[in-house]
């Protein structure tokens, strides 16, 4: 017996989440083919069917692209401290792909390790994530690869299946989940299916050891030329969460705030003597894909990838992740 | 005209008159983009077609890329102007690189949905007056075989120029209010500066800390900071080849901020920039005939 639920159904459980005050977010279209996630006043703007990929991805509802810490102000030869509150408002995203919401929990233990981030952390706590099981993909998915599905339940409170009839299956995996669906649907025996599972399995144990071991393999120098250097692939990342801390402001007053930082950036490693350890982009990408396949699998156990291909997606000169991968690949036969 | 390339590559890889081949090439996404070619019988990985869109005068100067020898790049018109642009502001010698000039009608906007190889032209495209380029060594293609360049008067109907106008038609309030919601999508990935060959600084002023000159947060303030800085400091010197534009993932059309200053260094300074070689930048110049007197 499966719960079904109807696009108008879904609507409405979204205008009356606002009508609450909740943050309701969902992919919106702006422009001719952009598609974004985005906080929306009605559900109305809310394109749940048909689509692939947003270009940016869900994490910017845990982990904005600018946070505000604290705020100071001077007052005389005293300076007036403000630690800035956690997230303490209700917020759920609709729409979500399984790739979006799988990278939660596996951000989930950077950000409470050794330092307990409490701005991502109330956000995770306040917010729901309904994920949209994927019925198309393109040539940049690859979430099978890495061992995901189109319909894998990871990080998400609950999944609709697009029976492309008007309906939508319910399936949902946690509290939150059940709350907001809870009265909605109605009991039949149609269950949905996801698209087809894009990508080869890779071998990404075997992938991780060669990254151990080919620190000056030839392919970083080489696939890194047509890279220009910017930090589309990291900011629209649905994992990548380095972050920059910065005081911005006067003299008198300012704030101390949180930014999104992407090693990408020839600037991100450079000392203050002028050295840069990373001195030309295959180093930096050599950290990108070390840092996703190598280093945070061997110190939380996850992949830092989920086979999105964002990364490929929105790249000037399409390289992402995905083509060292399968050079890799290629490197581990011979 | 990609058979003539290729032979092109070829004979210049093999006779030694260039180290380095970059161009354009199927890439292993799917997706046109450039190629770095030493070997001359590598030269068939090179392709001419409408998704050609990158710039690659912008590896000339990239650490990374800058040839340790001499380069030949494949250029479209637009991108041979930013070369010109480099050697008038002296960033590169001309001695240092060729440049293979290819006729063109025009790149698919890969931005649309579709297929990428019939997508409708990107709008700069429709206005284009360097279909055949002119300041190249090497010519590919036939000259008359491209469309003629518009009048100034027809540019300002047509694509870039068009949606310009519609903007500019704007009341302060509306066209604030469009700005205002393109540069909130903005992530401060710097694609823009990075896929641009004109912005070539070793270290921008967006980068500068010591002290912050503009915000870094990816605020409005500080989108609006940075989109309008990189539009000023490319008055009188962007080729409108529309690389920031294609590159930006969030789809802003920042082409059309700089053509709202190439469009009066055109009318009041009958200055295109790089279209010739030796011109002095315009913001680098002065006449002692110019009508306003604050320069005398």
């Amino acid at each position: 017996m499966s719960q079904l639920i109807t696009l108008d159904g879904i609507r409405s459980i979204m205008d009356s989440l606002l009508k609450e005050g909740a943050i309701v977010a969902a992919p919106v279209n702006e422009g001719e083919n952009k598609l974004f996630f985005e906080k929306i006043d009605t559900s109305q703007k809310a394109v749940l069917s048909g689509t692939v990929k947003t270009v940016n991805s869900i994490k910017e509802f845990f982990f904005p692209r600018h946070e505000v810490l604290c705020t100071f102000k001077r007052n005389g030869n005293d300076i007036e401290l403000t630690d800035s509150q956690p997230f303490d408002r209700e917020q759920i995203i609709f729409g979500a792909r399984p790739c979006d919401a799988a990278a939660l929990p596996v951000l989930d233990p950077l950000f409470a390790w050794d330092y307990q981030d409490r701005f991502y952390q109330s956000r995770r706590e306040k917010t729901t994530v309904v994920v949209f099981a994927c019925q198309n993909s393109d040539q940049h998915c690859f979430c099978g690869a890495l061992g995901l599905a189109p319909d894998d339940p990871s990080g998400a409170d609950a999944m609709l299946f697009d029976l492309g009839n008007g309906f939508f299956e319910v399936r949902t995996f946690t509290e939150k989940g059940e709350r907001l669906f809870k009265e909605k649907t109605s009991s039949s025996d149609q269950t949905g299916k996801a698209c087809p599972v894009p990508g080869k399995k890779l071998r990404t144990k075997e992938l991780s050891v060669w990254l151990k071991k080919n620190f000056t393999a030839s392919i970083w120098d080489d696939m890194s030329k047509r890279c220009v250097g910017c930090g589309a692939c990291t900011y629209l990342c649905p994992t990548c969460h380095c972050f920059d801390i910065v005081d911005e402001g006067s003299f008198q007053k300012g704030v101390r705030v949180k930014n999104w930082d992407s090693c990408q950036m020839a600037n991100f490693t450079l000392h203050a003597s002028g050295h840069n350890p990373r001195a030309v982009q295959g180093q930096r990408q050599r950290q990108r894909i070390e840092h996703k396949f190598s280093i945070y699998p061997e110190k939380f156990g996850v992949l830092l990838c989920t086979g999105c291909g964002n990364c490929t997606r929105n790249c000037p000169s399409s390289l992402g992740v995905r083509p060292f991968l399968d050079a890799i690949e290629k490197q581990l036969d011979q | 005209m990609e058979k003539q390339l290729r032979e092109t590559a070829k004979r210049l890889l093999s006779d030694r008159t260039v180290d380095v081949v970059i161009g354009y090439g199927r890439l292993e996404t799917g997706a046109i983009g450039p190629v770095f070619i030493t070997d001359p019988d590598q030269t068939d990985q090179l392709v001419w077609n409408t998704e050609c869109h990158q710039n690659l005068i912008v590896y000339l100067t990239r650490k990374e890329t800058r040839p340790a020898g001499k380069a030949a790049v494949v250029v479209k018109g637009c991108d041979a102007r930013a070369a010109v642009v480099l050697v008038n502001e002296s960033q590169l010698n001309r001695e240092q690189f060729l440049l293979i000039g290819m006729v063109c009608s025009g790149m698919a906007d890969q931005k649309k949905a579709g297929n990428p190889s019939d997508l409708p032209l990107y709008a700069k495209c429709e206005t284009c007056t360097a279909h055949a380029p002119t300041t190249v060594d090497i010519l590919i293609g036939d000259p008359a075989s491209a469309p003629a360049p518009l009048s100034k008067e027809d540019r300002m109907q047509k694509g870039n120029y068009a949606k310009l106008a519609k903007i500019k038609a704007l009341s302060p309030e509306d066209r604030l209010d469009f700005w205002k919601k393109e540069f909130s999508r903005c992530i401060k990935c710097y694609a823009c500066r990075q896929s641009c060959p004109i912005c070539y600084c070793n270290r921008c002023v967006a980068d500068k800390n010591r002290p912050i000159r503009i915000d870094t947060s990816s605020t409005l303030k500080g989108n609006f900071a940075w989109n309008i800085l990189r539009a000023f400091h490319l008055a009188g010197r962007c080729v409108g080849c529309g690389a920031c534009s294609a590159a930006c993932p969030v789809g802003i059309d920042l082409d059309l901020l700089n053509l709202s200053l190439a469009i009066p260094a055109e009318e009041h300074f009958n200055f295109v920039s790089g279209s010739d070689w030796g011109t002095a930048p315009l913001i680098g110049t002065f006449s002692e005939e110019d009508r306003e007197d604050f320069i005398r």
